[in-house]
């Protein structure tokens, strides 16, 4: 990313830091995604959330978008970002963010719990990018959903056609949302876990 | 219905939703060509539209607004709502339809 050299290329940074802020992001996000210091980013932060950003690592695994309920909620904000990124011209980060947007209107319709965090949405378009993870074709119902590249997906069946005999329980989606809010506990297990896969 | 009744409900029919896609567009182009699933071209066209062009394709005959999903298994979900079932449906729902811009566009 270039440099930011006029006022108004910086004031353009600063509102998509802040936009990222508030819908949740992470630190190491607006970092990647501006050239505004670390600094200046700490003091948007702790203006719009007022309260400092979490530390620790960022969900590095894969594998946490193929588990069922995660799978379907990082199927769906793909679908939307895909048909954003293919209608309009418009930047990568510009579309993570509408899409994102677009996904909890959804979720609020359904009185879902947001189980994609923005940090995670941004983190699956960056895993798409780099080959890691794509999206499939249903063979039931020809909708489209992430899986591993390299996964062997002739006769893909999504987990909404075949849908294991657990899945959505209250219980269980309610155990997902615990899981989502203590992300920071999550990533504290991921640190012990690091291998240094960071992408 | 008689043909004027007709004529003059496709007529409100079709200016109440070229006043919501022109205004959509304006507000938002990005989201309104997901939301409209209609592409970049036909959308700058409707931007551009002035209030008596806006009547005059609203008169026609033809409604300009038109089933998006012409797939059953969308409707279907759509539909038969179990209550415990309903939110994994909404969400299929919602992935197929959303998948269904992207080939649109």
């Amino acid at each position: 990313m270039k440099k930011v050299k006029t006022v108004l290329g910086e004031a353009r940074q600063i509102g998509l830091a802040s936009e990222l802020i508030k819908l949740g992001a992470r630190l190491q996000v607006l970092e990647s995604e501006t050239t505004l210091s670390r600094e200046r980013l700490l003091k948007l932060y702790k203006e719009i959330q007022k309260k400092s950003p979490p530390k620790g690592m960022l969900p590095f695994s894969t594998e946490w978008f193929m588990t069922w309920q995660p799978n379907i909620h990082a199927s769906l904000f793909m679908n939307l970002y895909q048909s954003l990124i293919t209608s309009s011209e418009i930047d990568e980060i510009d579309a993570v963010i509408r899409a994102y947007k677009l996904y909890r209107e959804y979720l609020v319709q359904l009185e879902m719990p947001e189980v994609l965090s923005v940090t995670r949405a941004w983190r699956l378009v960056k895993f798409v990018d780099a080959g890691m993870l794509t999206t499939t074709c249903c063979k039931e119902c020809k909708g489209h959903f992430v899986v591993h590249t390299y996964e062997l997906t002739k006769d893909y069946v999504c987990g909404l056609c075949n849908m294991p005999s657990r899945a959505g329980k209250t219980k269980a989606s309610m155990q997902v949302v615990d899981a989502e809010v203590a992300e920071g506990e999550v990533e504290v297990e991921a640190v012990a876990e690091e291998t240094g896969v960071e992408a | 219905m008689n043909i004027q009744n007709l004529h003059n409900e496709i007529r409100d029919a079709n200016l109440s939703y070229l006043i919501l896609a022109q205004n959509m567009i304006r507000a938002d182009r990005a989201e309104a060509l997901v939301r409209l699933g209609l592409s970049e071209d036909v959308a700058s066209i409707i931007d551009q539209l002035t209030a008596g062009q806006l009547l005059k394709i609203a008169g026609s005959n033809m409604l300009m607004c038109r089933f998006r999903f012409d797939d059953s298994v969308v409707w279907n979900l759509l539909l038969s709502h179990t209550k415990d079932q309903s939110q994994a449906q909404g969400m299929h729902a919602a992935i197929l339809m959303a998948g269904k811009a992207v080939e649109v566009a």
